[in-house]
């Protein structure tokens, strides 16, 4: 049949693929072009805009139960949704049947019918592309169609029995859904897979545990819940829980070990409130540093401090005042000199803090 | 004028680990925050161990910008401490004051310098003596010291105020007398008969 090549040219290889399953239950393929064109006929009522075409379309239906291949050249690759249309119209004893009908969907088809008509003298080919059509969902107008066949479907569910072609049109719904679900589950799998190496650089992050969390619920549907520490189907590259619970804490404490630290060490730490008045310290007092030696005070403190004997609180060396710090190897002096008097006057403190010990 | 609000926070914070520093301050009276009392334990392996150790503390008007004015209350024997009226020498109660420094920091001062005396620069000279020339008497004298004033003064006195109320002296007298003697309960009994 040259029109089965024709077919297979207009139909994409898949469909081609898809005729060699289901060719061989005609008499099914013929319901279902009934039904088709009854679906059509639905469809073409929701339509009234394609009504016009409609119209047009029978010229076009003549056109295409002569089956010139002339026609068909012209637009090889057309939409396949239009070549269900003409399977049904093809079909020799649905054309007789329901020729009005198929004419109007042929119509409400719009653009073309007539290369595909050709098609439609293989029922099976036809069929194929039909399936094609619903499976690829070729078309948002088609996806209607195929809800609307669906509805007159559940009104025939009989024939449908019967019908492999149905069921097999009704598969390639199922079919691309499950290809959707299949690539969904794929692209779950990937994030799956991909979050449970990557979790170990996450999980150090400051809130690890909610991320991790999902990632791993969402695809994983067996499992609601994070992996148990022994669980046998646990990723080995997962790290431990107790790592995962004691790293911040354990963070938490560095912090807190490196201030009592720092504070043993007498390592001047930003304080919240001055030390000398104990008054809070508002920002401006915050980043006050008379004294290189870093000890924070409030400025009404240094102003005291500076009106009696002027030195630092923490190192007893004198302040130095904006005016007397011109020299840059006095003052440079003056801050070595600081420095030691700080240590000294931390050693002291220092010494003064400890607890006496035997002598 | 004091800074009330300061000295007021460190009572808090000092009295807070009172049990673990072994210095604690108290208000004086009461009635005033520039008048406290501050005690300190003998530190441990030196003739003050086991002692209580009572300071007179009065807080100038520039505190903390001048140095509080401490002074022993109990009778102690130490080179740096007068026998006689318990006045201190330390740098950090006088020209090296800081007012980054607390009353608590400067008990703790007087605490190690309770365990670290400093006969080269001495408050009482007689004391800083024996204690270079013959340190086992100056060991003895302090534990004999601080046995008698700085133990039975802190938890006898109760005892010792009874005991002369029983012999028929008014017990304000009393109170008033043994404190000035330091809890010598003998001296009180002299002064009270001779008085």
């Amino acid at each position: 049949m040259g029109y089965d090549t024709m077919a297979h040219d207009a139909s994409s290889p898949s469909a081609a693929r898809d005729a060699k399953k289901k060719r061989g239950n005609r008499s099914a393929k013929l319901k279902q072009s009934k039904l088709d064109v009854r679906r059509e006929q639905w469809l073409s009522q929701v339509k009234d805009g394609k009504e016009v075409k409609a119209v047009v379309s029978p010229g076009a239906a003549a056109g295409a139960n002569s089956g010139s291949p002339i026609l068909a050249s012209p637009h090889p690759p057309l939409p396949r949704r239009r070549a269900e249309i003409r399977t049904r119209e093809g079909e020799p004893e649905d054309y007789k049947e329901d020729s009005v009908g198929a004419s109007q969907d042929v119509g409400s088809s719009d653009h073309e019918s007539p290369l595909h008509s050709p098609v439609s003298y293989n029922p099976s080919v036809a069929c194929l592309q039909q399936k094609h059509c619903s499976g690829n969902g070729g078309g948002r107008s088609f996806s209607s169609g195929s809800s609307a066949w669906s509805s007159s479907r559940s009104v025939t569910d009989s024939d449908d029995d019967t019908g492999g072609s149905p069921e097999n049109d009704d598969d390639g719904v199922l079919d691309d859904w499950e290809a959707v679900a299949d690539a969904l589950s794929v692209d779950d799998n990937h994030n799956h897979q991909d979050p449970v190496p990557a979790a170990p650089p996450v999980v150090p992050a400051s809130c690890p545990e909610p991320a991790n969390a999902a990632t791993r619920q969402g695809p994983i549907k067996s499992s609601t819940r994070a992996w148990s520490p022994d669980d046998a189907f646990r990723p080995q590259s997962l790290p431990s829980l107790s790592k995962q619970a004691s790293f911040p804490a354990s963070m938490g404490n560095c912090w807190v070990a490196m201030g009592i630290a720092s504070a043993q060490k007498g390592v001047p730490s930003k304080p919240i409130s001055c030390p000398i008045c104990y008054e809070d310290l508002d920002p401006t007092d915050s980043s006050f540093l008379p004294c290189p030696c870093g000890f924070h005070l409030c400025l009404f403190c240094h102003k005291r401090i500076l009106e009696a004997d002027g030195r630092c609180p923490a190192c007893r060396k004198q302040y130095i005042s904006a005016s007397s710090g011109g020299e840059t190897v006095g003052s440079e002096r003056e801050i070595g000199n600081l420095r030691l008097s700080h240590i000294t006057g931390l050693m002291f403190q220092a010494a003064h803090q400890l607890k006496p010990r035997v002598l | 004028m004091v800074d009330v609000s300061r000295v007021q926070k460190e009572l808090t914070e000092c009295n807070r680990d009172r049990e673990v520093s072994g210095v604690s301050i108290a208000l004086h009276d009461g009635s005033t925050i520039s008048h406290l009392t501050g005690t300190i334990a003998g530190p441990l392996g030196t003739p003050y161990e086991g002692g209580t150790f009572v300071i007179d503390i009065r807080l100038p008007g520039g505190y903390p910008f001048e140095p509080p004015k401490m002074q022993f209350i109990t009778k102690v024997w130490h080179p740096n401490i007068s026998s006689q009226n318990g006045a201190i020498c330390l740098d950090i109660l006088k020209d090296q004051w800081s007012p980054a420094l607390t009353l608590k920091t400067a008990l703790l001062s007087l605490q190690a310098l309770l365990s670290a005396p400093a006969p080269d620069d001495p408050q009482d000279a007689v004391v800083a003596q024996q204690y270079l020339r013959d340190y086992s008497t100056f060991s003895a004298t302090a534990r004999y010291w601080t046995e008698a004033f700085a133990k039975s003064s802190s938890t006898g006195m109760e005892e010792k105020v009874q005991k002369l109320v029983e012999m028929g002296f008014p017990e304000d007298m009393v109170r008033s007398i043994l404190k000035s003697v330091n809890g010598d309960e003998n001296m009180a009994l002299e002064k009270l008969c001779s008085g």
